[in-house]
């Protein structure tokens, strides 16, 4: 049992903050509080299917958010709008101008066209270098971006599309960040998450070992792609609307400065990264909103907040270059004791370890 | 990990050009499971130009490669290791974020096994090089002549038919080219497979090798035991001008 | 005939354009492995110094204000002085990181720049006008073509043998040429590193500046993403060009902007608004035939 403790241990640190301040927030929170954490905890699904893939392989996905239009637009299609359907997206194919569908299976589906949109485009991209990878990414997310807002007749074009149903409470949020963080931990430890990593560490050492740049990354992509398409959902049925402007360039860099400022190579690093920064986001939200200090009413200008977030997330890329999270997981303090413990019994027999240290992650050494 | 397969490793007439710089102009050499073989000669004459050839990151023109045979001179140089070439590098190119433990895995899931397996195999050949330096521990805070050993290491468990070594000894002290000597004598017997060694180190050629071809200026010079070499007057006449010794390692 | 006069026109402005500003990245890139993002930014603070920081949508004029000549190189001269502190203050630090680092830092500052603009500008387009006179059409060659347009290609196309020339035949130019091309050879042949980025910062700020003005001229909007578009083309331009390449980046500008152009003269009426994703899916396409883009360099592989 404490095997299997200390091997998730990574996990469990993060979970469980997680769990009670959602707690916390959820017995004494106002409604406004609530909200924003909500909005956090969809955050942090993105990041960490974003993370699935960049943090692993080290190659930055600048269009992510293509996967999440396209599974929020397809969920809307099938849920939403059942009157108006037929006028405002009149381009739609028949059985989803003229029919709603019930929430699970239109999210299950708009979440596999995510992933098979990831796989295909995977296929493609990865091909390319890295950088020449992430500048297409980049190329994806416009070109969607410019065939939804012009294909009016099936997503409205510009326009938002309202009315979606709204399920997304806090704890649903929470349960899918929970579920996201635990898929993450768990492929960034099997095979094919490892040998990602090593082509994350050195490309050409990874290849004299037999691995595939090609096949970890389009894996990892299209896993990512999933994560982003069940983001995306999420999102769309907390908002109740859809707007092809909300899966852009602004949506985009917030993430990564989150990524960045935690840490991109773990994930300890995303969940931190994404927790501080909307910490500070709410701050500056109420700054600019105005507040009273000593019977004075002050409030910082407009604009601030982006500016200050691109600001601290140079000074961070300057100056610790690995974020908050240094790169490493969170680790079982009694870790480094148990190491001596652990080598000293497998070489003393030759026996196989049960508990596969793949689970260690980068533990302090 | 013992194989009872004996193989061969050929390459013929290998010739490198780099627009204008021929890195290799026409070399022929054999390795065999169970050999060790070195491959000396002065800065520049092409060793490891020849290695990137034989591991599948450099295409020869002409020439070509050959195990047991079956032509692999086109193969890239991941199949090249799943074939059963492996390699370790100049500056150790360990995965520096990952464990010590972790780095040895991913070449046995390379070569496809399991992760349990891989694991396994992992442990072994830790333990059978005398690493004592704890299986977790992060790559990045090794010393300099663990990382050395530990990209062997991680050679090996690609459980290659051959394993082409650059370079292991540079920047070792004494007492750690004697353990590295010991360690490379024992790969053909523990894991079955061929070596090829590209050193500076004199001392450590002739202590473990059992067959020596000498390159200059990407042409062969000579081969033979380490004796006949010792003699070769094309040999001295290269190496004339030039210390040799155990301080020449590094580059 | 003359439609496809015009068309052609069209494209080697455009091109010539896109040409420019995708060489400002390639010799930033060539020097520092860097894809600078704010590159965008540098045109669009170029533009928006024409005028004086209001909430105003009709602002009164700054730099605009000037006579022509003055205006034109005080403009130049914002932006290219802004170029050169951003690479001080961020790029340098920066100098030696991976590539996702330098691409991710560029991402930040760009919207650094970018929020600042906001700050100070607020972020409602603006109008300006500037360069009143050149609104009329010229007659030539049985095509009518607006005078902005001539002006556009005749800057561009100027701007772009300058720069060639002084690539080519000045010890400058051919040191930062060979820095672009293959910065570790360069540096150890002696060419002062420091000097030679600051050099390819101050052509890309001097770039953009210029590409600033003829934007604005021509439109006559202000808008905090008026750079961000030639950027990203550029960026697509130089990737499929051939990443570390010059006249790739060049050529790379040149499709881009034609096809472009041809997309938006040829396609059928209701397909138009759809033009930048057929240009975006060309790139991806080219990439796919041709990874490494379509003039290579060696510097681009790395040594094992």
């Amino acid at each position: 049992m404490m095997r299997v403790f200390e091997r998730y241990f990574p996990v469990i640190a993060l979970i469980a903050p997680l769990l009670i301040i959602v707690f916390v927030i959820q017995q004494t929170g106002s409604s406004n509080v609530r909200y924003v954490a909500t909005e956090a905890l969809l955050r942090l699904s993105f990041a960490v299917a974003l993370y699935i893939f960049a943090g692993n392989s080290g190659i930055m996905s600048f269009g992510h958010m293509t996967f999440c239009a396209i599974a929020a637009y397809a969920s809307a299609w099938q849920t939403c709008c059942t009157l108006l359907k037929p006028i405002t997206m009149s381009g739609l194919p028949s059985f989803l101008r003229d029919n709603t569908f019930s929430l699970l299976p239109a999210a299950l589906n708009s979440i596999g066209l995510a992933g098979a949109a990831a796989f295909l485009s995977g296929l493609v991209l990865m091909r390319l270098s890295s950088l020449g990878a992430s500048i297409s990414t980049l190329a994806l997310m416009f070109i969607l971006n410019v065939v939804y807002s012009n294909w009016t007749s099936v997503t409205m074009g510009k326009s938002t599309i309202v009315g979606l149903p709204v399920y997304v409470s806090i704890w649903v949020a929470l349960g899918f960040a929970i579920l996201l963080i635990i898929i993450a931990y768990l492929y960034q430890n099997s095979r094919w998450g490892l040998m990602l990593r090593a082509t994350r560490e050195d490309e050409v050492a990874a290849s004299a070992s037999g691995v595939s740049l090609y096949w970890s990354r389009v894996i990892a992509f299209t896993l990512s792609g999933f994560g982003a398409g069940l983001a995306g959902v999420l999102y769309a049925h907390f908002m109740g609307t859809v707007s092809i402007s909300t899966f852009f360039l602004d949506q985009t860099f917030l993430i990564v400065a989150m990524l960045v400022v935690g840490g991109m190579q773990s994930l300890a690093g995303a969940v931190v990264g994404v927790t501080f920064i909307s910490v500070v986001i709410e701050v500056f939200r109420r700054a600019e909103a105005g507040f009273a200090v000593g019977g004075m009413d002050m409030s910082i200008p407009r604009g601030s907040q982006e500016l200050i977030l691109a600001a601290v997330m140079l000074l961070i890329l300057i100056f610790r270059k690995s974020g908050i999270m240094g790169g490493r997981e969170i680790a079982w303090p009694w870790l480094k004791k148990d190491l001596g413990k652990r080598d000293a019994k497998a070489r003393g027999s030759k026996q196989t370890d049960p508990s596969s240290p793949l689970a260690q992650g980068s533990a302090k050494a | 990990m013992n194989k009872s397969q004996k193989k061969t490793l050929e390459a013929n007439d290998i010739h490198v050009d780099f627009g204008g710089i021929k890195a290799l102009g026409g070399v022929t050499l054999t390795l065999n499971s169970g050999d060790v073989l070195g491959l000396i000669g002065p800065n520049g004459a092409g060793k490891t130009t020849m290695v990137n050839v034989l591991s599948g990151f450099q295409k020869p023109k002409p020439g070509w490669v050959k195990v047991d045979g079956e032509d692999v001179s086109t193969l890239s140089a991941r199949k090249m290791a799943q074939v059963g070439i492996a390699r370790s590098f100049q500056a150790a190119r360990l995965f520096r974020g990952l464990t010590v433990l972790q780095n040895l895995v991913i070449a046995g899931l390379g070569i496809g096994m399991s992760s349990k397996a891989a694991t396994k195999q992992a442990r072994d050949i830790l333990d059978w090089m005398g690493y004592r330096g704890g299986h977790d521990r992060q790559c990045s805070a090794l010393p300099y002549s663990d990382e050395r050993r530990i990209s062997i290491a991680r050679a090996l468990a690609l459980q290659p038919s051959f394993a082409l070594l650059d370079e292991p000894a540079s920047g070792m002290n004494e007492e750690e080219c004697e353990h590295l000597m010991e360690t490379i004598v024992n790969i053909p017997k523990h894991f079955g497979c061929g070596v090829m060694l590209i050193e500076h180190n004199m001392q450590v050629i002739m202590g473990v090798c059992n067959r020596i071809h000498v390159l200059d200026g990407g042409k062969s010079l000579a081969e033979g035991t380490p004796e006949e070499v010792k003699k070769d007057p094309n040999v001295l006449r290269a190496y004339l001008g030039e210390k040799n010794t155990r301080d020449d390692a590094v580059i | 005939m003359t439609y496809f006069i015009q068309v052609l026109i069209d494209a080697i402005s455009l091109g010539s354009l896109y040409a420019l500003v995708a060489l400002a990245i390639g010799l930033v890139f060539g020097v520092m492995r860097l894809i600078n993002f704010a590159q965008a930014d540098y045109i669009t603070i170029g533009a928006y110094s024409l005028v004086i920081p209001t909430a105003s949508i009709t602002p009164p004029l700054l730099l605009g204000a000037l006579p022509a000549v003055a205006m034109v190189i005080s403009v130049v001269a914002v932006v290219t002085v802004l170029a050169l502190l951003t690479e001080r203050l961020a790029f340098r630090p920066l100098r030696s990181s991976d590539p996702t680092t330098l691409l991710i830092s560029s991402f930040a500052v760009s919207y650094f720049l970018q929020s600042l603009i906001i700050l100070v500008h607020g972020g409602r387009p603006k109008t300006v006008s500037i360069g009143d006179s050149l609104t009329g059409a010229v007659e030539m060659l049985g095509v009518r073509i607006p005078g902005v347009q001539l002006l556009t290609m005749a800057v561009a196309l100027t701007l772009l043998i300058c720069l060639v020339l002084f690539l080519k035949k000045t010890p400058m130019g051919v040191q930062l040429r060979a820095a672009a091309e293959d910065f570790q050879m360069a540096r150890l042949l002696g060419v002062p590193a420091n000097k030679v980025i600051a050099i390819a910062f101050a052509i890309s700020g001097l770039l953009g500046g210029t590409i600033s003005l003829l934007f604005v001229v021509q439109t006559g909007t202000l808008d905090i993403k008026i750079g961000m578009m030639p950027t990203v083309y550029a960026f697509f331009a130089t990737v499929i060009g051939g990443i570390g390449s010059l006249p790739g980046a060049v050529l790379g500008g040149y499709i881009v902007g034609i096809i472009s152009v041809l997309l938006q003269s040829y396609l059928p009426e209701e397909m138009r608004a759809f033009r930048d994703a057929g240009v975006f899916s060309l790139v991806i396409l080219i990439l796919l035939m041709r990874p490494q883009g379509l003039l290579a360099t060696k510097a681009s592989k790395e040594r094992v």
